[in-house]
């Protein structure tokens, strides 16, 4: 029983010394200059081969891990330091979380290259309560637009030509919808701004810096309420309804059910396919211009550059080899989004991306600052309520209650 | 299939079938017994062996110190002979500590923290942010593409070509000396060669990336040339200036001082400058909840609607599941296991798809539901019919757990039970009442308080069917369907700067403490029950 004992003693040691070895080794072999970079499935391939370009050229590696685009942003305050990236693909309106967490560097773009971009993209990326910084270099750009469907109706040129299109379609057959435009039960802010724009309202205002206040919050300006009466009308004549989810408008719009559909430039594909004839416009002024949201996607780079001891390895990826017109439209023709770069975008041709980028003449950027986080659902719910069909709130007082809620919140 | 076969079916061998575990367990004491634990506790060791270099590596020593003690105490346990109850108890704590102590402590923790948007990181760290951050390209500040590179004597310098003027320096922590034109050489990554200096590449280049953080080029007043990247420079000047004997930041335009706020941040009046960083803020979480409005307001009424909830989905499911399984428990009918079947498909779909497809059944104008009966309902959009949704949904998610349960518990009663009741002249419903359910209860009412417990903080069901919705007037958070544990995650990322996970924890302590009581309460009932037997 002894020597039995010994014998296993021995082999769980053997076990273990050997586990030690390959342990060792694996460690040893991560110890090259790396330079780790978070991108979406969709971007992989692109951003990995602009990624081996430089490396080669710099004589490092990197390492391109797919995470999902929608979780970069939390991820990185809670991944462990040893397995989190030196740069990340990022939404312009993380920067204020981001920034105020500490957990991106801010970056200093050549005055040569700041040319190549417009204005509103840096100014995107930008944060600052007490200094302002730029955190990111643009390589995207994406809005929506209003797709009219030109075998069914006219492209509308003024908004009661739109308002009146859309209903005699509406009223054409029973299951028709006039605007095809997502809400559901949790609201949809983002895809609703071009009305909420055209009627007068805005989100944030600005300060004397040029910074977002987010003391002054516009979601019941006086010019909204004094138009509000127009989306109890819109309402009640059903040109927009709050039960239409994100698979309903798509559904309508495909199978010639509605003949107005907004959306982004993620369904590019889906309309190229689908055999219809349409164009893209911005949605016509309703009593302001009725622009939408405009989003940024590029890169950042992260506090961890730092730990890892490649900051200034990941600065020179992300400030002077992404921001290249070349690198740019090399990202733009897979991804499916206009880049970001002027020079690049020159170059860059696709129709039905042309025609969203039409689209978002004058269009506001997202606001970046983190107290966005309380906006979203009360400007979503204000427009649910009151245009819910039959029992729908009156609009004046649900954007109050919003603008009243969201104030609460930021506190 | 009634519980009499069993018990009258005659058992000619003294081999029950029960006896196979037992002989499965003395195999374990052969030699096969012992080969397999060696290989259990080399697998075990190795990994914990793994484990120890990455926590090295990382530099978590009390992780390394509880992994160090955890195994040595799993490899005496299992060597020696003596101490078989602690083979069993062993284990099952060592999970305990990690799945559940380890959670429960860090969450108490950060109940009495200021941990949100913010505020994630160390006050050092932030320090440090602030002070790079506070770094301002000035207006027409110059821009230099650099290459570090070694003198004659081996000190580190930078050589740097303005970006417009395309004028040579060399930049010292002494300042800016300029060169030669002619003498600095470049290519399409950068400067390639200096006359008289060595530009360091490669491996020595990146090994210098803090060093080049902290390198800087004084130029006129505070401005100074600071690398960027490893081959680009730009001149900054400071805007913030960190006293650390006061341990205040100092606007250097016009003297604001910024000064710690106890709360996590340097603040000037109302300004605020960020990140701030994670402290304890002692029972101010606690005291939100029992003051701000904002959060006390709904709490009243979201409790009402979570017991309303819980207890609804529980009794419903539990009487619908006992009424199936009574109904198919009767001998001999006829497509008895295909019944079977149907009733637990609910259970057979993963319960975040069915909630979603149930999201979309019961969608007002476009649902299958309103349409197939020709309804005009706002399932999800009415405050009182979202939470007749909620409560069906989840009852109809819940009742084949009960069907199973109930199915099992009738199958135990002795059928002697049933006919001493018949013979003493009981009629069916009076043997139901007086016999069946309280035997049935007996097995289950344990599993009627978990599942209370379990739908008290049922998350996805309320958040995938309704997300809390539809919202209520003059109520900025709570929706008419939310439950506690829902409103708590909303709180969490709807306040302030957004996730306030302090708050958040703060919340959920409350909710254990509720739950906690109810069940413990329920329990001491239900000792009640068992003296029936």
């Amino acid at each position: 029983m002894r020597a039995k004992r010994t014998t296993a003693l021995l082999a769980v040691i053997a076990f273990a010394v050997l586990a030690a070895f390959a342990a060792g080794t694996v460690r040893a072999a991560s110890k090259a200059t790396t330079v780790t970079i978070w991108a979406d499935q969709d971007r992989k391939a692109a951003v990995t081969t602009l990624a081996q370009q430089w490396a080669t050229a710099r004589g490092v590696d990197v390492n391109v891990v797919v995470h999902d685009f929608g979780k970069i942003r939390d991820d990185l305050g809670t991944v462990a330091a040893a397995d989190a990236p030196d740069v990340i693909m990022a939404a312009h309106d993380w920067t204020g979380q981001l920034a105020a967490n500490g957990l991106v560097q801010p970056l200093v773009l050549s005055a040569a290259a700041k040319k190549q971009f417009p204005a509103y993209t840096l100014n995107a990326f930008s944060y600052g309560t007490a200094i302002k910084r730029l955190y990111g270099v643009p390589t995207q750009i994406e809005n929506i637009g209003l797709v009219v469907n030109t075998a069914l109706v006219k492209v509308p040129k003024t908004f009661a030509q739109l308002e009146s299109e859309a209903l005699t379609f509406k009223h054409k057959k029973a299951g028709n919808l006039a605007i095809a435009v997502q809400q559901g039960t949790n609201g949809d802010a983002y895809h609703m701004y071009p009305f909420f724009s055209g009627l007068g309202g805005y989100i944030f205002g600005t300060n004397k810096a040029g910074n977002l206040d987010a003391s002054d919050i516009g979601v019941a300006s006086t010019l909204l309420l004094k138009n509000a009466k127009l989306v109890d009308k819109w309402n009640k004549e059903g040109l927009i309804n709050s039960k239409v989810d994100s698979s309903t408008a798509q559904n309508a719009f495909l199978k010639k059910q509605a003949a107005f559909w907004i959306t982004g430039p993620w369904n590019s594909d889906t309309l190229k396919q689908s055999g219809l004839k349409f164009k893209i416009v911005q949605m016509p002024k309703i009593v302001k211009a009725s622009v939408p949201f405009l989003g940024v996607q590029g890169f950042m780079v992260t506090k961890y550059a730092n730990d890892h001891g490649v900051s200034a390895l990941a600065q020179d990826f992300v400030t002077n080899f992404m921001s290249k017109a070349a690198s740019q439209a090399a990202l733009a023709n897979v991804a499916g989004r206009w880049p970001a770069n002027l020079v690049a975008g020159k170059s860059f041709s696709d129709p039905v991306l042309a025609q969203f980028g039409k689209a978002s003449t004058g269009g506001v950027p997202m606001p970046n600052i983190p107290q966005m986080n309380n906006v979203w659902t009360d400007l979503g719910q204000a427009w649910v309520r009151s245009t819910k069909g039959a029992g729908a709130t009156k609009a004046s007082s649900s954007f109050k209650a919003a603008a009243r809620s969201i104030a609460d919140k930021i506190g | 299939m009634s519980a009499s076969t069993a018990s009258t079916t005659p058992t000619p061998t003294p081999v029950p079938r029960g006896a196979l575990t037992p002989r499965l367990l003395s195999s374990f004491s052969g030699t096969v017994g012992v080969a397999i634990k060696i290989a259990l506790l080399s697998l075990s060791n190795a990994v914990a062996v793994w484990a120890a270099y990455v926590l090295v590596d990382r530099r978590h020593w009390i992780a390394v110190a509880v992994l160090a003690l955890a195994t040595a105490a799993i490899d005496l346990l299992y060597f020696g002979r003596r101490t078989l109850p602690a083979k069993f108890l062993l284990p099952g704590t060592l999970f305990m500590v990690a799945f559940q102590i380890v959670p429960i402590v860090y969450t108490v923790e950060v109940a009495f923290t200021n941990y949100s948007i913010g505020h994630i990181t160390t006050r050092a760290a932030a320090i440090k942010q602030i002070e790079l951050t506070s770094l301002q390209p000035p207006a027409n500040g110059r821009q230099y593409t650099m290459a570090p590179a070694r003198d004659a004597s081996g000190q580190l310098v930078l050589i740097l070509q303005d970006d417009t003027t395309r004028a040579n320096f060399v930049g010292t922590p002494k300042g800016l000396t300029p060169l030669p034109a002619g003498s600095v050489k470049t290519n399409a990554l950068g400067i390639a060669s200096a006359s008289g200096y060595r530009i360091v590449k490669g491996a020595e280049l990146f090994a210098l990336d803090a060093t080049l953080q902290t390198f800087a080029v004084p130029t006129s007043g505070d401005k100074a040339i600071r690398p960027q990247t490893i081959a680009s420079a730009v001149e900054m000047t400071p805007t913030l200036r960190y006293d650390a004997k006061r341990g205040v930041f100092v606007r250097i335009t016009d003297g604001a001082v910024f000064r710690d706020d106890g709360k996590g941040s340097f603040v000037h009046g109302k300004e605020e400058l960020e990140p701030g960083w994670k402290t304890g803020v002692g029972f101010k979480n606690f005291s939100a909840i029992l003051r701000d409005p904002l959060v006390r307001g709904p709490f009243v009424q979201i409790f009402i609607w979570t017991l309303v909830f819980a207890t609804s989905v529980v009794l419903l499911s539990f009487a619908t599941g006992l009424l199936l399984a009574i109904t198919l428990d009767k001998a001999g009918m006829r497509f008895q296991r295909l019944y079977r079947s149907l009733i637990l498909i609910p259970w057979a779909v993963p319960g975040f798809l069915s909630l979603l497809v149930w999201q979309g059944l019961l969608n007002d104008d476009f649902g299958v539901v309103n349409r197939l009966f020709h309804l005009n309902i706002p399932w999800l959009f009415d405050a009182n019919w979202a939470k007749v949704s909620c409560i069906f949904v989840s009852f109809w998610l819940t009742v084949p757990y009960f069907f199973l349960v109930s199915m099992g518990a009738l199958q135990s009663i002795p059928s002697e039970l049933n006919e001493a009741a018949r013979v003493d002249g009981g009629g069916p419903a009076q043997i139901f009442r007086r016999v069946t359910l309280p035997l049935v209860l007996v097995a289950t009412s344990p599993l009627l308080i978990a599942s209370f417990a379990f739908n008290f903080n049922n998350f996805n069901n309320i958040f995938l069917l309704t997300g809390g919705g539809p919202t209520q007037a003059n109520q900025p958070i709570a929706g008419s369907t939310d439950i506690l544990i829902s409103y708590t995650y909303k709180l969490a990322i709807a306040t302030g700067k957004g996730q306030d996970y302090g708050l958040a924890s703060a919340v959920s302590i409350i909710i254990f403490f509720i739950v906690a009581t109810i069940s413990a309460v329920s329990f001491s009932r239900t000792k009640a029950l068992e003296n029936i037997n």
